[in-house]
């Protein structure tokens, strides 16, 4: 029987004592065009068939997304864990606030995926700004939701450079990742390194770890190896 | 009044199916089992996890029929039935055999990785089944095995790779049509569920407005209240004090002694001095209320400091003070709060015409500049490291801040001459309502020496204002 565990500023995360599974939800945050569903897309490409299900795109007919994206992962971990990953993207176009409010209710961890090209910088900014509030309309702490930040499309002309960014990452607090999502870069990275942000999260307000005695590095650990990622950088 | 959207059920946040048979069309169901059945002759039942039958395409096969007439027939084959229907098959295909020969498959349809019903196909005749089963030929002794073997082959006899091919398709058209399903009733509920979320933000918003305006009414008469008490409580008598000792001081009540003229100079200058304070406090008082809800806006910075050099003008006039404004364009166009921005530098313009002596300098300098100072703190990473910013300058020929109290003069209440006789005048505010309000514009403040001989005030707002 699953319930919905809800505690304040402590991420809802959907378990199933019985089954032994772990239902978690991803949402990927961004503005309009800055890769989200091509994220999707991409992983759709690398996640080996049986830790995949189908992609669902809701599209309009210009290729831009509508509701939402999912594309649903599981893994059955050594020690019988099944843990359940729901990836959603919202949709990026400025008009659809009220729909993105709502794709963020029940979210586990977000990843945001910033367009490097120079001239989308404030767009980012935008979106990041209707994330936080977004979040805050949802009743959670935007500063303490899992959060990890990929800068998309390191190929094209015109982006901020690399030792920028590493400048600018060193004052924030997320970890930052950078990605080419059309060619598949950088898109693993991103998956693992908010799962393993958001699962450290839900070991400190769940105890996962001795309700169900796996701990977090074993499973980060495993899905690491199952996505074909080498093992955590020292 | 909860200011939060309206939850959504868990199937929709999650993506979920929680029961096929709500989502599914069963006519789309049949007909996907019936071309099967056409094709193969394989009768097939569609049940959802909570038993629910969602297709039945069968032809009661002439055996079933045979063995039905019999005695013995009747509840062997409805205990057959019985036992293929709670078959509990999770992942993989099971196979059930019927004392007939035939045998029947339950596949278990899965779905996100999650059971979500099972389909009975059969029965049919494996290709390997030559001869009536011992089972069938037990099970009644009236039965005619020349009759039942004859109704035997009438069965669709079936190779097992065949089989296992059958399967595997109805698998697959099973999960497309689940999937297809799914995406169709989420997109509908998702529809409904924006539509009512963009119409309650909307009624949200007009109530919050009409309850705004309700509020400002109220707070207006406060406001108006408050500062008719305060004036009338405070500022009567103190005009009084003023009036009288500065009556005396020019000697309209008669001649003083030298003593008695210092005594009523103080008690005139501490009375000025008194008044001053308490606007200060008035101000920090209206500050400290309304730092929350900033009215952001485009602002000219080069018009608010034209204007705040008009303000001190008189001030700066009766100190014979050289006042220059250097602003390097027109405009300086910024995202903030217009009324604080002004209050900002007015706070700073006063501060320096307060501590710049009689025939001194004070310079107000503006320009453009880009930084990457105050990027810090959650999402500082997005932040460009050029940043456009506006740096404006107010620098004086006072007596400068030591180093040491660059850190504290921001501190609410702080003086840098803390002596009970110091020179200066009041509250000990106004920097600190400088930092509060540009840290509210995502900006920052600085204090440095002037080449003028006293303090330099660096106030360097971002352009496009705070990244929260």
């Amino acid at each position: 029987m699953s319930d919905i565990l809800e505690r304040p500023s402590a991420p809802p995360m959907q378990i199933d004592y019985k089954t032994r599974e772990l239902t978690l939800k991803l949402v990927y945050y961004g503005p309009a065009l800055s890769g989200k569903t091509t994220n999707l897309e991409a992983l759709h490409e690398l996640v080996a068939d049986q830790h995949r299900g189908r992609l669902m795109t809701l599209e309009t007919r210009d290729d831009r997304t509508l509701f939402f994206d999912l594309l649903p992962l599981s893994f059955e971990t050594t020690s019988g864990l099944s843990v359940r990953i729901k990836l959603f993207t919202v949709p990026g176009q400025v008009m659809h606030d009220a729909t993105r409010r709502l794709m963020l209710q029940g979210v586990d961890g977000v990843a945001f995926i910033a367009d490097s090209q120079i001239s989308e910088t404030q767009s980012n900014l935008e979106a990041f700004r209707s994330m936080q509030r977004n979040l805050r309309d949802n009743g959670f702490v935007p500063e303490q939701v899992p959060l990890v930040i990929q800068f998309n499309k390191r190929d094209l002309p015109g982006v901020r450079s690399d030792a920028e960014i590493d400048e600018q990452a060193a004052h924030g607090s997320e970890p930052v990742f950078k990605a080419v999502a059309l060619r598949g870069v950088g898109v693993l990275e991103t998956l693992v390194g908010l799962f393993e942000r958001t699962w450290s999260q839900l070991e400190a307000a769940h105890a996962i770890h001795e309700k169900f005695g796996v701990s977090p590095d074993d499973v980060a650990g495993e899905i690491r190896a199952r996505l074909g990622l080498p093992g955590e950088a020292a | 009044v909860t200011f939060s959207p309206a939850t959504l059920p868990t199937e929709l946040a999650y993506g979920e199916v929680e029961g096929i048979e709500s989502i599914l069309d069963r006519e789309s169901l049949t007909k996907v089992c019936r071309s099967i059945h056409d094709l193969f002759g394989l009768s097939i039942r569609l049940f959802s996890n909570s038993g629910a039958l969602l297709a039945d395409v069968h032809t009661e096969a002439s055996i079933c029929r045979y063995v039905n007439t019999l005695e013995a027939g009747r509840p062997a084959c409805a205990e057959i039935v019985a036992q293929v229907k709670s078959v509990e098959a999770d992942r993989d295909i099971v196979c059930h055999p019927c004392f007939t020969g035939a045998e029947y498959r339950v596949v278990p349809l899965r779905y996100q990785e999650r059971l979500i019903g099972r389909a009975i196909v059969g029965p049919f005749l494996p290709v390997s089944r030559t001869q009536l089963p011992r089972s069938l030929v037990v099970l009644d002794d009236s039965i005619d095995k020349q009759l039942a073997a004859e109704r035997l082959a009438e069965l669709p006899r079936v190779r097992e790779e065949t089989v296992r091919r059958i399967l595997d398709h109805l698998d697959k058209m099973l999960e497309m049509l689940v999937f297809a399903s799914h995406r169709a009733r989420l997109t509908s509920e998702m529809h409904v569920a924006s539509v009512r979320e963009s119409h309650r933000e909307l009624a949200q918003k007009s109530e919050r407005l009409e309850e705004a305006v309700e509020r400002l009414r109220h707070l207006d008469e406060l406001k108006s209240n408050f500062l008719a008490t305060v004036s009338h409580e405070l500022r009567t008598p103190l005009t009084s004090i003023i009036g009288y000792s500065e009556m005396l001081e020019t000697g309209l009540a008669g001649d003083l002694t030298d003593e008695q003229h210092d005594f009523v100079r103080t008690i005139h200058q501490k009375g000025k001095q008194l008044l001053s304070l308490v606007s200060v406090l008035l101000d920090a008082n209206r500050l400290e209320r309304g730092l929350a809800a900033l009215d952001f806006d485009c602002v000219d910075v080069a018009a608010v400091l034209r204007s705040v050099r008009e303000t001190i003008r008189p001030a700066v006039d009766a100190k014979r003070i050289r006042l220059e404004i250097a602003l390097e364009e027109e405009s300086f166009v910024i995202v903030g709060d217009a009324i604080r921005i002004e209050q900002l530098f007015s706070n700073l313009a006063d501060n320096a015409v307060k501590f710049t002596p009689p025939d001194g300098m004070i310079r107000l300098c503006a320009r453009a500049i880009t930084t990457n100072d105050f990027a810090s703190g959650f999402g500082a990473v997005l932040l460009p490291r050029d940043r456009p910013a506006i740096e404006i300058r107010i620098d004086d020929s006072g007596q400068g801040i030591p180093p040491a109290e660059r850190a504290k003069i921001f501190d609410a209440f702080y003086q840098v001459d803390g002596s009970k006789t110091r020179r200066h005048g009041g509250a000990g505010l106004g920097l600190s309502i400088v930092k509060s309000l540009v840290e509210a514009h995502g900006g920052s403040v600085a204090v440095d020496d002037s080449d003028l001989g006293g303090a330099r005030l660096v106030v360097t707002l971002p352009v496009d204002g705070p990244l929260r």
